[in-house]
């Protein structure tokens, strides 16, 4: 079994939701991920902040970021176990992030560093 | 932190890479020393991404010129003490590399909880 780590972004849309909207919303993630864990498929997620500072280069300037449009920012992650990419891709296509128009998952293939 | 670089990777020697590798190695156990190692990966540069509709392109997610190469959480009492940490990233070394330092929300990440993605 290999690790997978998607990423998430988009989902702008979500700031202009109600209160019960945000809470149906929310419910659609924790069944999703219920159901990864009940597969013994889900090792662990975290939302972030969308605050952040950006490090660029040798001179290593610091600014405010990610200051980058919505649909670029990544706005959380959950790392998945899985055979290979079909069957990691095939566990994503219901991520409640692909219900907004700009949202998108990215999964990435771990390669495990040796400590 | 997300550790960003441009694609392609330079061409670079066997003994590079092992010389790059020792950075790495190096700047995390020295993390780990002071107490702020949580954990890290490095990612491979395959990838898909999904988009709505079920549409599903090959190769990782790009952003502008950039993709993410592997990340690393870090255990601070705030954010400039992250920033610290990540002035000293191999990743800097380069000149075109970038981190990017964000923040995790804290919540309950065990799905066995009924407060599972529930803010603590």
């Amino acid at each position: 079994m290999k690790e997978y780590l998607l990423l998430f972004r988009g989902g702008d849309a979500m700031k202009g939701m109600s209160a019960e909207e945000m809470q149906v919303h929310m419910q659609q993630w924790m069944q999703w991920m219920g159901e990864l864990n009940a597969k013994g498929k889900f090792s662990g997620a975290q939302p972030l902040i969308n605050t952040g500072k950006v490090i660029t280069g040798t001179k290593k300037v610091v600014s405010d970021g990610p200051f980058m449009e919505g649909k670029e920012m990544v706005g959380g992650y959950l790392i998945l176990k899985a055979g290979n990419y079909d069957e990691a891709v095939q566990l994503s296509d219901d991520c409640p992030v692909l219900a907004f128009d700009d949202g998108t998952v990215e999964v990435r293939e771990i390669q495990e560093l040796q400590m | 932190m997300f550790f960003k670089h441009e694609q392609p990777d330079p061409e670079s020697s066997p003994e590079q890479m092992q010389e790059v590798l020792k950075q790495w190695q190096t700047w995390i156990k020295g993390i780990a020393q002071k107490g702020n190692y949580s954990s890290t990966n490095r990612l491979l540069s395959t990838g898909k991404t999904l988009k709505p509709n079920n549409v599903i392109t090959d190769g990782p997610h790009m952003e502008s010129k950039e993709m993410i190469g592997g990340y690393l959480i870090v255990n601070t009492n705030s954010l400039d003490e992250a920033v610290e940490i990540a002035k000293t990233c191999p990743n800097l070394k380069g000149g075109n590399g970038v981190v990017e330092v964000r923040a995790v929300m804290s919540i309950d990440a065990n799905p066995d909880s009924d407060n599972f993605l529930y803010e603590k």
